[in-house]
């Protein structure tokens, strides 16, 4: 940049990064500031109010050994590996198959994108309807006559998390079909034209040349599913309330329900450390994959 | 896209795409015409269509029971007021971060978004102390604070994507011509940016709008916006569906007709800012 010829450049430098400040300021105190002081009283006897009596480890023994926790754990891990894969897929099929001029474009792409504008609070209650065994779609097909037609899922407690997945995968597959369709629409046409000419089937086509090539989208698509993965607790909270007992309870919400109903907030804290640990345990490999890597390169 | 289509083919795919379409708004459409149902009606067996009679009835229900104005006043405050805030602060951030990239810019960037896959409940209790601290809990200026901070990664993050493709030459010209900054700012700068600014602006606006877990917790009954009112129908009337219906179909009404007004700048938005 020939920025250094100019008299003002130091002080447009200087004004640039002043500008930046505050926002870095901010995100700087209340994200680490708060998470830290979180992690330090998870180590601490607190129960109603904040105490600074150690016990070491003791909260996190207690909360491995809740059943309660660990129906947590594998319910988030259930509804994270499955919104995830099957959001992926399905979008990804459904742009496949969209990759052509659809006449209204730009209305079709809101109507799909309508439930991603929707509260988690609003979709959890309409799925609560619409899966209702009493009401919804149970009943719907056993007034067509197929008597013995069962479909329970938000009364059973084996399958209670994959009603709330439904519930998550329509709010957020229009998302991932539009972006997918975006990355889609990136493609040159030629690569279309020169593996046709080739012979290569368009599936070939699609695995090992399209969905690299959308790598970036890819990426993108992936930070919002897993941001919203994380935020799964307004779902829950709106559709199952935790239930039926203890089914479909998630970590944010045995977090929520030890500081603020249980009057236990060291185990609240030791809790929600533990999710930050996993979200850790995710994150810094692939940061360091993705943005390590690429440093050395350049 | 330029592949060869008959126009046979095309009508195909947009009548295929628009039934996926259709099975998608199902839910919602479903929503909206049960609040138009007696609760009688709401659960008829087989289900009713379109031929009930229409009633008002739910709608006079739910008001009577909650005012719906005033969580609608709360909720436009603190969508709008963290929104306006957010971008304040953003814009000279994210404007410095795209035309003048130092080394540390794109960590900066990286580092910031992902505070937002952090669990926010690992910080709803500091939040909490300082807010009792402050005096700040039920207030909409302690709700617009905490989720301009909650949104400001995406804000930053958006903007700067945006800023981005503003071709730095037609600065370095406007500068060659002896524009001061704040015209590089006003007559350059702005115009061109305005679109991704919209866009961004109605993204935050609508994840401000739905945010229930910090409105939830830290609002009790002055400043709690429509998450809370909807929230606040999912147990006791439980089984109430057309009321229910009613209450939603009022939580989301003003989010489907902003989105249906501005909806280029809706998709720009809320895939953020991938499709074009």
């Amino acid at each position: 940049m020939a920025q250094s010829q100019r008299p003002s450049s130091l002080f447009r430098n200087l004004s640039a990064k002043i500008a930046a400040i505050p926002m870095i300021l901010t995100a700087l105190v209340i994200f680490v500031g708060c998470t830290v002081w979180t992690v330090v009283y998870s180590f601490t006897k607190s129960r109603m109010l904040p105490k600074e009596d150690f016990v070491g480890l003791m909260q996190y023994e207690r909360l491995w050994a809740t059943k309660r926790w660990l129906v947590s754990v594998e319910n988030i891990a259930i509804y994270g590996i499955c919104s995830l894969i099957l959001s992926l897929v399905i979008g990804f099929v459904l742009a496949a198959l969209l990759d052509q001029k659809i006449r209204f474009e730009n209305t079709f792409r809101t109507i799909f994108l309508y439930p991603y504008a929707l509260s988690f609070i609003v979709t959890g209650l309409v799925w609560q309807w619409i899966l209702n065994p009493t009401f919804g779609i149970q009943k719907v097909v056993r007034g067509w006559g197929f008597e013995d037609f069962t479909f329970d899922w938000l009364a059973n407690t084996d399958y209670v998390i994959y009603a709330v997945l439904i519930a998550g995968l329509w709010q957020g597959t229009g998302l991932v079909m539009a972006l997918m369709l975006a990355g889609l629409r990136g493609i040159d046409e030629d690569i279309w034209k020169a593996s046709r000419v080739d012979g290569i089937p368009s599936w070939k086509t699609y695995l090992f040349i399209v969905i690299p090539m959308m790598r970036p989208v890819f990426v993108t698509t992936l930070v919002i599913i897993a941001a919203g993965i994380v935020k799964v607790y307004d779902l829950i909270l709106a559709q199952t309330s935790g239930g039926p007992g203890i089914a479909s309870e998630v970590p944010a919400k045995y977090v929520y329900d030890y500081m603020f109903r249980a009057g236990n907030l060291g185990q609240g804290f030791a809790a929600s450390t533990m999710m930050l640990v996993t979200v850790l345990i995710i994150l810094i490999p692939w940061v360091i994959l993705e943005y390590g890597g690429k440093k050395n390169a350049s | 896209m330029a592949r060869a289509v008959t126009n046979t083919r095309k009508t195909v795919n947009t009548v295929i795409a628009w039934s996926i379409g259709l099975l998608i708004f199902f839910p919602i459409l479903w929503t909206i015409l049960t609040s138009f149902k007696t609760e009688a009606q709401a659960i008829n067996d087989p289900p009713l269509f379109l031929f009930f009679d229409w009633t008002l009835e739910n709608y006079a229900a739910v008001q009577e029971r909650s005012n719906y104005m005033r969580f609608l006043w709360n909720s436009i405050i603190i969508a709008g007021g963290s929104t306006l805030l957010g971008v304040i602060i953003a814009v000279p951030a994210a404007w410095s971060m795209a035309f003048v990239p130092s080394k540390r810019t794109k960590d900066i960037l990286l580092w910031m978004l992902s505070t937002k896959m952090l669990p926010a409940v690992g910080v709803l209790y500091p939040i909490y102390l300082i807010f009792i601290q402050l005096g700040l809990l039920d207030t909409r200026v302690g709700l617009v604070v905490v989720l301009m901070l909650i949104n400001m990664p995406i804000i930053v993050w958006m903007l700067y994507t945006y800023f981005r493709e503003i071709p730095v030459e037609i600065l370095e010209a406007s500068r060659m011509d002896g524009a001061s900054l704040r015209d590089e700012i006003l007559y350059v700068l702005a115009p061109m940016a305005l679109p991704g600014i919209a866009s961004t602006v109605l993204l935050n606006f609508i994840l401000a709008w739905n945010e229930a877990f910090w409105t939830l917790n830290l609002t009790a009954a002055k400043a709690a916006p429509l998450t809370a009112f909807i929230a606040s129908y999912s147990s006791p009337e439980g089984l109430f569906f057309a009321k229910l219906s009613a209450a939603s179909t009022m939580a989301i009404a003003p989010i489907l007709l902003l989105g249906w007004f501005s909806q280029k700048q809706l998709v720009r938005g809320l895939t953020f800012g991938a499709v074009k």
